[in-house]
């Protein structure tokens, strides 16, 4: 229970002089120039608390409000750096914010927006080089953190706004309504590795689930190469997948019973 | 401690796997029913710990182009309580002296400034034989039911350890309960694919796989801890998963619907079942050949 595995915040760049020009004297000038000194304070906590939520530049401005409230609130008689004193008071605006702003219970703008980026920036990168991105490609062309991206991919699975039947453009450029494109072929695929049960399950399944589990399951395609057949991108046929081995899972066990 | 933690995470001290932590974190939050701005101060504080074992704690970068393999761990222990969520992130360092410490950047302190203003509380320690470690505790703002993890009547038991042993693996996760893999696993291996360099499509497999495991391997043989080994290299996963109560093994390898789209056996290169202690351990390999 000994040693301090992180040191202080550093004092030595406070400017007490500074202070007392502005809060005792008002001195627009002082504060111009403290506000300076400790906008990269400011805009590293945004950084910080802020990563994967809202815009960048909202959360700063709210991180320099706090700084403002920090500037005018700071005792230098205490002997406290003023960045020990600063920190919290900034995260504490950062944090009301999140909470008055509906933060908690939407999701927040910002990672909406990203993954709306990555689930096209993926089909752009799939076109151009003829099989999906890695997160890493995704983030480099994005320049956005892998972590953003990461993010993003599991906030495009959750997201049950995105719709599944908007038409979707084809490779060949043509726009088709998605059930239009799977429905046909469908009978000609020849059922196989199921059983009675399964079959009679899979036949409540829709035709286009149906092509698109086979496709994955029993021709081992791909789900961009099913992406492409299909024409829809392959983040759909991706929720399409789970969905279907939800609904089947869900009818087996019901069936079972 | 480490026996009553509900998720326990050791990893090599490395700055990508950062992001593991926040996402192994970010899952369990999502799958407590965390506030989200609660989430949000608990990964940002626990980032600045980890930050700050991955850039000071042991001595000197890992020359260019070295091997890795003799990494030095970054631990990352989390309890579930009615009230509060504790975190212990701990190094094994002979570790830089507080004096050593001083010297480093200005940005350094801040990470301590940032973990004091989101912590109820905050202590730092030495650790026995070596080491460091940062213990805070984290205000719910809406309490939950806590997690309880099962001890045997040594009160001291935890069979993963021996198990772990036995499931090597870079990265090691131990469970409990095991149904926390539900919440922890998806992001877990999500974030390690995409280390790995996987393209988004064979993520989205290995979501599919994390979920099947989650199901059906929902705790270990010994009621403790299910504990998780991963293996990452360049476009490929090895994953090892025990004590499993036998038969388990199998009942992952042909999930998601009984019999039809046997999804984990499909999508995976690899897959081996081997008896361990009183029950057995899964085994599976995930290569993205593009």
């Amino acid at each position: 229970m000994s040693s301090t595995a992180m040191k202080p915040v550093s004092s030595r760049k406070d400017s007490p002089d500074l202070f007392v020009r502005w809060q005792r004297h008002g001195d627009e000038a002082a504060r111009e120039a403290l506000l300076r000194q400790y906008t990269p304070l400011a805009r590293g906590l945004a950084r910080r608390y802020g990563r994967s939520s809202e815009p960048f530049e909202d959360l700063l401005q709210v991180a320099m409000l706090g700084l403002l409230k920090a500037l005018d609130r700071y005792d230098a008689a205490r002997g406290h750096a003023f960045a020990s004193f600063a920190v919290p008071t900034i995260l504490g605006e950062m944090r009301r914010y999140f909470r008055d702003s509906g933060w908690a219970v939407h999701v927040p703008r910002g990672a909406q927006e990203r993954a709306l980026k990555v689930r096209d920036a993926q089909e752009r990168l799939a076109n151009q080089q003829g099989r999906a991105p890695t997160v890493h490609q995704l983030a480099e062309y994005l320049e956005i953190d892998l972590e953003d991206v990461v993010d993003a991919l599991q906030a495009i699975q959750a997201y049950e706004t995105l719709s599944l039947d908007a038409p979707r453009p084809r490779a060949d450029g043509e726009v088709v309504a998605y059930g239009d494109t799977v429905g046909e072929e469908d009978d000609r695929y020849e059922l196989v590795e199921l059983d009675a049960t399964i079959t009679a399950v899979l036949g409540h399944i829709a035709p286009r689930e149906r092509a698109i589990l086979r496709m994955r399951f029993v021709d081992d395609l791909t789900q961009t190469q099913i992406a492409e057949r299909v024409g829809i991108s392959q983040m759909q046929v991706s929720r399409l997948l789970r969905r279907s081995l939800e609904q089947l899972r869900a009818m087996t066990s019901a069936a079972a019973s | 401690m480490a026996d009553t933690a509900n998720v326990i995470l050791t990893l090599p001290s490395r700055p990508e796997n950062v992001l593991v932590v926040r996402q192994a974190l970010t899952g369990l939050a999502e799958g407590l029913g965390l506030d989200p701005v609660d989430t949000n101060d608990l990964n940002t504080a626990v980032t600045e710990a980890c930050n700050n074992v991955v850039l000071h704690a042991y001595p000197g970068p890992q020359p260019a182009g070295e091997e890795p393999g003799q990494d030095e761990p970054l631990e990352v222990e989390v309890t579930v309580l009615a009230q509060e969520i504790a975190v212990v992130v701990r190094d094994r360092g002979t570790g830089m002296r507080p004096s050593e410490r001083l010297e480093e950047e200005e940005q350094h302190g801040m990470g301590l400034a940032v973990i004091a203003a989101l912590t109820r509380e905050v202590e730092f320690a030495d650790v026995a034989g070596g080491g460091t470690e940062v213990r805070m505790r984290f205000a719910r703002a809406k309490p939950g039911r806590p997690l309880e993890v099962e001890t045997d009547a040594a009160g001291a038991a935890n069979g993963a350890d021996a198990a772990l042993a036995q499931l090597p693996g870079s990265v090691q996760l131990q469970l409990a309960p095991g149904a926390l893999a539900r919440a922890v696993l998806p992001r877990t291996l999500c974030a390690l694919a995409a280390r790995a360099y996987f393209t988004v499509d064979r993520i989205s497999d290995v979501q599919l796989i994390a979920a099947a495991i989650a199901e059906n391997a929902p705790s270990s043989v010994d009621g403790t801890h299910l504990g998780v080994g991963v293996n990452v290299e360049p476009r490929a996963l090895a994953l090892r998963i025990g004590p499993l109560h036998s038969g388990r093994g199998e009942s992952v390898l042909s999930a998601a619907v009984d019999g039809l789209a046997p999804v984990v056996k499909r999508l995976t290169d690899l897959k081996r079942i081997t008896p361990l202690g009183d029950g057995e351990s899964l085994e599976l390999a995930l290569v993205d050949r593009r």
